[in-house]
C-alpha cells in the first residue's frame, strides 16, 4: 500500500483505518431516493415543433407553401415589375401577344401572330411578315380564292398601322416594347393587370377568411363555454343560415349592394364563420371539463384567460386548415361570380374578371385566358394540396 | 321514418318560409321605384295641359300600375298575396326583360334547357365518379391508382370554367371533334346531343373527381375493417364481401357527396351556359338581376332555394334509407 496521507478538504488527514479497507467491509444497500440531476436522453418535442417536422416531411406540402408565396410576392411586387402600370390604356396597342425578351426567335413567346389574308394581298404584308404557314383555298361565289396562312410579327404590324399616331406621339413605339403576358383590347398590360388582379383576389380571400375566422371563432367559444339557452339559439339561427342557399343570396345581396369588394367580403361573411363556430364549439364541449380546465379555474383565471389561453389552442390546427381550405373557395367563387358578370368592378382586375375577360377573346386571343388560368389552377392547386398536408401535419394521430 | 320524414319536411317548410320572407325584404330594400322614375319623366311641359303627350306617365297612370299589382299596399300585405298567389301557381309577370310575360313562360323557355344538361351530367357523374373511386380503391398503390388520383387532385382543384375554356379551344375549335357553341335544336336530337358533350364533359369533370376521392376513402377505410374480416371467416368470397358490406357501408357518405354536388352542378351549370352560349336560365338571372325585373327575379330566387332545399330533404331521406342509425336517432357524437 501506499503509505502517503490522503489530505480531506481542509487539509486534515485522512485516518488511516479508512485507507486500508478490504472487500468485506463494505455492503451493497438498495438506493433510496432518486437521482434528479439526471437529464432525459430523448429531446423533448413540442406540439409546434412537431407539427413543423411533420410538415417538411411531405414535400408535395412544402412545394405548395413555395409556390403560394411565390403568387403571394408576385401579387404585391409583380405590378410594378413590367414598366407598365395594369391601368394605363394605349388604344392602338390592343390585343397584342406575349413578348419575351431573348425569345424573338424561337417561335413562341415571340409577339407573332397567325393571321388569314389572300394570296393577292402578300406584298402589303412583306415588311411584317414573318414566314408562310399554310396555302389553301376558299371557294366564293366567284370561284376559288387562294388564301395563305401567315405568322406576322404584331408589333410591327402595329407599328405601322398606327404610324401617324406614334409619329404625333399619342401612342408609344411599339416595336421595342415588351408585353410578357401581351396586352387586352384597351392595350393594358396584362403581365401588371395580373399580378394586380392576383392581388385583389388575394386580399378578398384572406380578408374574408380572417374575419370569418374571427366572427367563427368568437362565436364558437361563447357557444361552446357557456352553452345553454344561448347556445341552443344560435344554433337554431345557425342552421336557417346554413339552409338558405347561397347563390340567390349572393344574387341578392348584389343586386342591392352592387358589386365590388365590399359587397363579395359580405357575402363571404353570412355563412363563412360557421364552420369555424361548429368546429370551436364542439373542441369546447370536449375539453371544458377537463381537469386542467378546472385547475386553472380553481387558480383563480378568468372566464376570457380560460377561453383564450386554456381551451381554443386545442382547435388551432383544425382552424389553420380551415383558412389554407378556405381562401381557394372564395377566390373561386368570385371567379365564378365575375364569369356571370357579377366580379370586382372595373377598372380593377380580379383573376376571375381576367377569365372572363380572356373567355370573350378565347378563340381568336387565346393568351389572354392562359396565364390567368395556369394562376388561377397552381393558386387552386398548392391551396389544396397545403390545407390536405396540414390536415395531417396538426393531426397527432399520425405521429411517426 | 314517416316522424323523421315528416320533422325533415317540416324544418324545411319553415326555412323556406324565413328565406322567402329575408329575400322579400332585401328586395323591397333595393334603391329604385320605376314607377317614381317614370313620374319623373313626366309630361313635357305643363302637366295635365299636355295630355295628348301619349308616352308620358301620368301620376294616374302610375297609381293605375300600383294598384293593378298591389305596390300600394304596406309590404306585410303584399307578401300574403304573393304567397296566396303563389299557391295558386301564379307567380307574377315579367316586366322588362319579356314584356308582360307571364314569369311561368319565361321560365318554362329556359329552365329545361338548364335542367336537361345538369341531369345528364348528373346520370353521367354518378356512374364514372364511382368506376374511378372504386377501382382506385381495389387498386391501391398501383401505378394507375397514383396516375387517377394525380388527375382527382388537378380536377377538384381546376375551376370548371377553366376547364370549360380549355375542352372549347382544344378539343371544339383546334380539333374541330365537337361545335364551339350548343346547336340551336329545339328537340334532342343527334345534332344537339353531340354539340351537348362538352358542356357535360365540363360541368363534370370536378364532381366526377370529387366523388372518386370520397369513394375511394370510404372504400379503401371499409375494406381494412373488422366487418370484412368477418364476413371473409363467415365464408363469403372476397368479391361478395366487397358488394355486400364494403360497398354499401361506403356508400353512405356518397349520399352527402352526392347532393354537396349536386348543388355544386346547379351553380356550375351557369357558368357553363355562359361559355357554351346555352339559352339556359343563367342569361334570365343576369339580365332580370341588371334591369330590376322584381317578379321575375323573385320567382328566379325561390325556385331555386325550393330546388337547394328539396335536395337536402332528398339527402336527409336518402341517408335514413341507406344507414339505419340515423333514421332510429342514434345520439350524435361531440355534441
Amino acid at each position: 500500500m501506499d503509505n502517503k496521507s490522503v489530505l480531506l478538504e481542509n487539509n486534515i488527514p485522512l485516518d488511516s483505518e479508512f485507507l486500508n479497507l478490504s472487500r468485506e467491509d463494505f455492503e451493497l444497500l438498495p438506493r433510496e431516493e432518486k437521482i434528479l440531476d439526471v437529464e432525459f436522453k430523448g429531446e423533448s418535442v413540442s406540439y409546434a415543433k412537431d407539427v413543423w417536422r411533420r410538415f417538411l416531411r411531405s414535400p408535395i406540402t412544402v412545394v405548395s407553401a413555395a409556390i403560394i408565396a411565390i403568387i403571394v410576392l408576385m401579387g404585391i411586387v409583380g405590378p410594378y415589375l413590367s414598366g407598365f402600370t395594369a391601368f394605363e390604356q394605349r388604344w392602338d396597342l390592343g390585343r397584342l401577344p406575349p413578348r419575351w425578351p431573348g425569345f424573338e426567335h424561337l417561335g413562341i413567346f415571340d409577339g407573332s401572330t397567325v393571321r388569314e389574308i389572300q394570296a393577292a394581298n402578300l406584298p402589303n404584308w412583306e415588311p411584317v411578315l414573318i414566314r408562310v404557314v399554310e396555302e389553301f383555298e376558299v371557294v366564293t361565289s366567284r370561284g376559288p380564292v387562294p388564301m395563305l396562312r401567315i405568322r406576322i410579327d404584331a408589333y410591327a404590324h402595329a407599328a405601322v398601322q398606327h404610324a401617324a399616331n406614334i409619329e404625333q406621339g399619342l401612342t408609344p413605339d411599339p416595336t421595342d416594347m415588351y408585353f410578357l403576358f401581351g396586352t387586352d383590347q384597351l392595350g393594358r398590360c396584362l403581365f401588371s393587370r395580373l399580378w394586380q388582379g392576383t392581388r385583389v383576389s388575394l386580399i378578398l380571400g384572406f380578408s374574408a377568411v380572417l374575419i370569418n375566422l374571427a366572427i367563427g371563432m368568437i362565436m364558437g367559444s361563447a357557444m361552446g363555454y357557456y352553452g345553454g339557452k344561448f347556445d341552443m339559439i344560435a344554433q337554431r339561427i345557425m342552421e336557417v343560415i346554413v339552409n338558405i342557399p347561397f347563390l340567390p343570396l349572393c344574387l341578392i345581396l348584389i343586386m342591392l349592394l352592387g358589386s365590388g369588394m365590399q359587397t363579395l367580403i359580405i357575402i363571404f361573411l353570412i355563412n363563412g364563420w360557421i364552420p369555424v363556430a361548429n368546429n370551436v364549439r364542439i373542441q369546447f364541449y370536449r375539453f371544458k371539463n377537463r381537469e386542467y380546465v378546472l385547475a386553472s379555474r380553481t387558480m383563480g383565471a378568468s372566464d376570457k384567460r380560460v377561453m383564450f389561453r386554456h381551451i381554443l389552442p386545442n382547435a388551432i390546427g383544425t382552424t389553420i386548415t380551415f383558412v389554407a381550405l378556405s381562401v381557394p373557395t372564395v377566390i373561386m367563387t368570385e371567379a365564378f361570380l365575375a364569369y356571370l358578370g357579377l366580379g370586382i368592378e372595373a377598372p380593377n382586375p380580379s383573376i376571375g374578371v381576367l377569365l372572363r375577360n380572356g373567355q370573350e377573346n378565347l378563340l381568336t386571343y387565346p393568351f389572354m385566358m392562359l396565364f390567368p388560368g395556369i394562376v388561377i389552377v397552381l393558386l387552386m392547386l398548392a391551396f389544396n394540396l397545403l390545407g390536405n398536408g396540414l390536415r395531417d401535419a396538426f393531426n397527432p394521430a399520425l405521429r411517426k | 321514418m314517416l316522424k323523421y320524414t315528416l320533422q325533415r319536411l317540416l324544418a324545411a317548410i319553415i326555412t323556406f318560409f324565413v328565406a322567402m320572407l329575408v329575400i322579400f325584404i332585401l328586395i323591397n330594400m333595393l334603391p329604385i321605384d320605376l314607377m317614381q322614375h317614370l313620374v319623373d319623366l313626366g309630361p313635357p311641359q305643363g302637366g295635365e295641359a299636355a295630355a295628348g303627350w301619349t308616352s308620358a306617365v301620368t301620376q294616374h297612370t302610375v297609381d293605375t300600375i300600383m294598384e293593378r299589382f298591389g305596390w300600394d299596399q304596406p309590404l306585410p300585405v303584399q307578401f300574403y298575396r304573393m304567397i296566396i298567389n303563389y299557391l295558386q301557381f301564379d307567380f307574377g309577370i315579367s316586366l322588362v326583360v319579356r314584356n308582360n310575360v307571364p314569369v311561368v313562360d319565361v321560365m318554362a323557355t329556359h329552365l329545361p334547357v338548364t335542367m336537361q344538361l345538369n341531369f345528364i351530367s348528373i346520370f353521367f357523374i354518378l356512374p364514372v365518379g364511382v368506376f374511378f373511386g372504386v377501382t382506385t380503391a381495389l387498386t391501391k398503390d398501383s401505378i394507375y391508382d397514383h396516375t387517377a388520383s394525380t388527375f382527382v387532385v388537378l380536377f377538384i382543384a381546376a375551376p370548371g370554367f377553366v376547364i370549360a375554356a380549355l375542352l372549347q379551344y382544344f378539343i371544339a375549335f383546334r380539333l374541330g371533334w365537337f361545335p364551339i357553341l350548343l346547336a340551336p335544336e329545339e328537340t334532342l336530337n343527334w345534332t344537339r346531343l353531340h354539340s351537348m358533350i362538352l358542356p357535360i364533359l365540363a360541368v363534370s369533370f370536378g364532381p366526377i373527381a370529387h366523388m372518386a376521392r370520397v369513394m375511394r376513402a370510404e372504400l379503401t377505410e371499409a375494406i381494412t375493417s373488422d366487418y370484412m374480416l368477418l364476413a371473409r371467416a363467415k365464408g363469403q368470397s372476397y368479391k361478395q364481401a366487397i358488394i355486400h358490406h364494403a360497398f354499401r357501408n361506403a356508400s353512405v357518405p356518397m349520399v352527402g357527396t352526392f347532393m354537396f354536388l349536386f348543388i355544386g352542378i346547379l351553380w356550375g351549370s351557369l357558368v357553363v351556359e355562359v361559355i357554351f352560349n346555352i339559352p339556359g336560365i343563367s342569361r334570365v338571372i343576369i339580365t332580370s338581376m341588371q334591369v330590376n325585373d322584381i317578379q321575375l327575379t323573385l320567382a328566379i330566387l325561390y325556385f331555386y332555394v325550393a330546388i337547394s332545399l328539396l335536395a337536402s330533404i332528398a339527402f336527409d331521406l336518402t341517408l335514413g334509407i341507406v344507414d339505419p342509425r340515423i333514421r332510429m336517432g342514434g345520439k350524435k357524437d361531440g355534441q
